[in-house]
């Protein structure tokens, strides 16, 4: 079975024509949840590479991009192994058809978990050639040395890959039971050509001239334009339609209504806006939508006084009357997405062929849109495929079966290929937003500071084990454990002896789903916020504080937060009342570490909070690209500002309010600070990701800058200029 | 009607009058380097030049723009494949990250160089304000700006 799935792939991919191909085992199947969960092990970079015919490297990129441009770090990755350049790789997004299935891209985890495999494929690959180097030119295997591009030998000789490749297709086999090559990338002492230098993401051209790389650029000749009515929430159910006028709209061709399910198919794309406003749907909604039911839910102190919270993270001699010092409870607005492209996607039903249904899509899981769209339409997982677009921002909001659904239901009724491009509104209707949360923290010290009682407890709603990621007969019993979204960053650095950490998970009458960073946010946002007030009511300085209070267990985010206090004292905070400066560290995901400062000023005459300048110095193993790990933390600082001073999604009465960015403010240039950042390299460490990490200290810092110019704790977020000069959080 | 984009008229059939700029730009005429993202002028994804000056073409219809030059992001680059000095300094400066909004951002940026040649920080931020990234991309945008400011004055397309 093994073997002819292979086969069918490199069919695919044409890869059967020629070259050199590492081989792989399909060990893994796809689950059938949403979303894609298979990591690929040492064996699992040979689907991705191989050597043309003409010697250059073809890599099947086994990411979604989506502006972290993690496809570029391995191809560093694999050219460091190949002895060639990043930039001469000939990569490719594969279809679902071309490649077994491949995790959802989220989490952080594209370095982590793909850059070993690549490595491992590329380096085969390698010594394979090395090998027919050493039959060509009738030499000792040790004595074939590295080249640009091929191998070399001490007397002279050199022969590239090109003079080495097959015009037939030739299969190295990985077996991870032997040992490995010697992987280039990994190894500290060696100076490296790709691994570790700043280069230019793949592709970078086509984005800079207008290329077609996104769903709604891919061409299609007869195609038609569609949409569908958004519910304001998934369980929603139609209970009234009211289509008066729809006849008479120039360009409708039909209206398609099943179930809950109802959209238009009109000529062009204006039509489409034209025909949507006579099409009037009334939602029966199984819980009221509006901000107070979502307080009411999140309230973590309704919650602790009914007892011990569902889940308990971290109990170690608690105590529940210790002397609280910090006793402070934070709040926190749900939050949307707004990834600068609307989704789009374009289904096409095949009357021939073996691929009866094609969709284009940008998606950070297109192995789990293939599996919905199949149970969708009654066709096998064979029988559909999906072709990858790049996505306008992802930020863990695009892993499911949503603008795709409501393509291959209009291309179905039609027969016609259907794009179908969400409005702003749309998005923001139907995005799977970040939780609201509450947090309560308590802290005690003694005289000198030193912590002895923690205390922390919140309530917020689900995040991977939000409903509709899974089956409804699954969730009661996947809730009785933690869902890795909500548990994420509840876990602080400190150390107490008396500790405990509590939470709860709760159904909100919004949708909720994965957002950058997850519960990672708001949780830190919580922590270093409470650590900020101790430091602040003892008099001491904070970032000496939090070090001494981390009690020598942290030593990689204890070197992050001493970085960027030095960076951040470099630059003069100005005199005068309103101006503050703010510190914040935070690990996420256990796994990757930052601290973030932060220069703020509450301008009386503007009524605003401006962020002047921040500093961030984030250390996540090995950096392959120092220059797109700044780009990660320059987009999470960004993230930072809309999160601690702009962005609520506004609830309304049995609805969502916000509808485009004239009433969802993110951050602008104008919001923008000067930034000085720090990307402290660890060679021997393996890269632990870095797409939503600075996320995680940025807001807290802004936050305690906000503390240092006001003398106000801001208790919630986001943190508006009346919040801090009228006294509406709690005054130190 | 004609439509005059990139110097070279382009007929639009009759279904597509009642467009806007935008949409027959994309979906008739396959220039699909200009982007919608909110459709009410918000966002600046869908700036292009009509007559030379930057506008949202989400809000204009079609018609409006008969008779007149539309320049869009596929005609800055010289017929040679040599990049304009913003794009190349867009790509000297890795500015893109998910890149959907960069086309937007390069033709506010192209129509701010046209009457201010040596922009300072204030300058930028004023004229690039209704350009959104979402990905936070905006102090690149600005060193890009400044790099590519006194090339830009030089450059002729081949």
């Amino acid at each position: 079975m093994a073997k002819f799935s292979r086969r069918k792939f490199l069919v695919a991919t044409g890869w059967v024509a020629g070259g050199v191909t590492a081989l792989y085992l399909l060990r893994n199947r796809a689950t059938a949840v949403a979303p894609t969960i298979i990591f690929p092990d040492n064996a699992s970079g040979g689907a991705w590479l191989q050597i043309r015919p003409d010697g250059v490297c073809r890599m099947l990129f086994p990411r979604m991009d989506m502006g972290q441009n993690a496809n570029t770090g391995l191809a560093q990755i694999a050219a460091e192994e190949l002895n060639v350049k990043a930039h001469d790789i000939d990569g490719v997004v594969p279809s679902t058809n071309q490649v077994p299935p491949f995790a959802v891209t989220a989490g952080s985890m594209s370095l982590t978990a793909f850059s070993r495999p690549v490595a491992v494929a590329a380096a085969t690959l390698r010594e394979h050639m090395r090998a027919r180097a050493a039959a060509k030119l009738n030499t000792p295997l040790s004595e074939v040395l590295d080249a640009e591009g091929g191998f070399t030998t001490a007397d002279g000789q050199t022969v590239s890959y090109a003079d080495l490749a097959d015009q037939s297709d030739v299969l190295v086999e990985i077996d991870d039971a032997q040992p490995l090559p010697a992987l280039y990338s990994f190894d500290a002492s060696r100076s490296k050509r790709q691994v570790g230098h700043d280069v230019s993401p793949l592709g970078i051209r086509g984005l800079v001239t207008g290329a077609p790389a996104y769903s709604a650029d891919v061409p299609m000749a007869g195609v038609l334009y569609g949409r569908a009515v958004q519910p304001p929430v998934r369980n929603a159910e139609l209970a009234a339609l009211d289509t008066a006028g729809l006849d008479q709209v120039q360009g409708f061709i039909q209206l398609v209504h099943d179930g809950d399910f109802v959209g238009v198919v009109c000529k062009t794309p204006s039509a489409v806006d034209a025909a949507m406003a006579k099409v009037k749907v009334t939602w029966r909604l199984q819980q009221p939508i509006n901000q107070n039911e979502i307080d009411q839910l999140v309230d973590v102190d309704a919650a602790l006084a009914q007892g011990e919270l569902k889940h308990v993270l971290q109990d170690n001699n608690h105590r529940k009357d210790a002397q609280w010092q910090v006793d402070l409870r934070f709040d926190v607005q749900v939050q949307s997405h707004a990834a600068q492209e609307p989704r789009a996607a374009i289904a096409r039903f095949n009357k021939e062929g073996p691929q009866r249904l094609e969709i284009w899509t940008g998606t950070q899981d297109p192995f789990g849109i293939n599996r919905f769209a199949a149970m969708d339409t009654g066709l096998s997982e064979d029988e559909v495929v999906i072709h990858p677009q790049r996505m306008g921002g992802g930020f863990g909001g695009r892993e499911h079966y949503e603008v795709e659904r409501d393509a291959v239901r209009l291309a179905r009724a039609m027969g016609q290929p259907v794009k179908v491009q969400w409005t702003r509104a749309d998005e923001f209707t139907a995005g799977r937003n970040r939780s609201a949360s509450t947090h309560r923290v308590r802290i005690a010290a003694d005289a000198y500071g030193n912590l002895s009682d923690w205390w922390y407890a919140y309530v917020t709603g689900y995040v991977t084990f939000a409903r509709e990621r899974l089956p409804s007969w699954l969730l009661p019993v996947v809730r009785l454990g933690d869902d890795m979204g909500v548990v994420k960053g509840a876990i602080a650095p400190y150390s107490a002896p008396h500790q405990r950490v509590e939470c709860k998970d709760v159904d909100l009458p919004v949708d909720l789903g994965v957002w950058r960073s997850l519960n990672g946010a708001p949780a830190i946002f919580a922590i270093e916020s409470a650590m900020d007030e101790l430091a602040t009511q003892l008099d001491v300085e904070p970032v000496a504080f939090k070090i001494a209070q981390m009690r020598g267990t942290q030593p990689r985010l204890q070197g992050c937060l001493e970085r960027v206090r030095d960076l951040s004292l470099k630059r003069e905070l100005p005199e005068g009342p309103g101006y503050g400066r703010g510190y914040a560290a935070g690990i996420y995901d256990g796994r990757c570490f930052v601290a973030v400062s932060a220069d703020v000023y509450i301008d009386p005459q503007s009524q605003q909070i401006k962020v002047l300048h921040m500093c961030c110095a984030q250390d996540v193993g090995l950096a392959v690209n120092p220059d797109q790990l700044r780009a990660q933390i320059e987009s999470n600082l960004a993230w930072s500002i809309g999160m601690a001073l702009l962005e609520q999604l506004e609830v309304g009465d049995g609805d969502i309010q916000s509808s485009n960015f004239d009433n969802y403010r993110i951050p602008r240039m104008s919001d923008m600070p000067s930034l000085d950042i720090a990307v402290i390299d660890q060679p021997n460490i393996p890269s632990t990701g870095a797409g939503e990490v600075a996320l995680v200290a940025g807001p807290p810092a802004i936050a305690n800058a906000i503390r240092h110019a006001s003398g106000i704790r801001p208790l919630r977020l986001p943190i508006r200029y009346a919040d801090v000069v009228e006294g509406q959080g709690a005054s130190a | 009607m004609k439509l005059n984009v990139n110097g070279v008229e382009r007929e639009v059939a009759g279904d597509w009058l009642n467009e806007s700029l935008l949409t027959v730009l994309r979906d008739h005429l396959g220039l699909t380097g200009t982007r919608f993202s909110c459709g009410i002028g918000q966002c600046g994804a869908c700036v292009v030049h009509v007559d030379g000056a930057p506008i949202n073409s989400c809000l204009i219809p079609v018609q409006k723009a008969a008779g007149k030059a539309v320049l869009t992001i596929e005609g800055l680059a010289a017929a040679d494949g040599t990049l304009h000095p913003l794009q190349q300094a867009w790509v000297d400066e890795n500015v893109p990250q998910c890149g959907f909004c960069q086309s937007g951002q390069i033709m506010q940026a192209l129509a701010l160089l046209d009457t201010t040649p040596e922009p300072s920080d204030a300058d930028i931020d004023q004229a690039m304000s209704g350009n959104l990234c979402r990905c936070g991309t905006y102090d690149r945008i600005r060193k890009a700006i400044k790099s590519a400011a006194p090339k830009v004055q030089l450059w002729e397309p081949v």
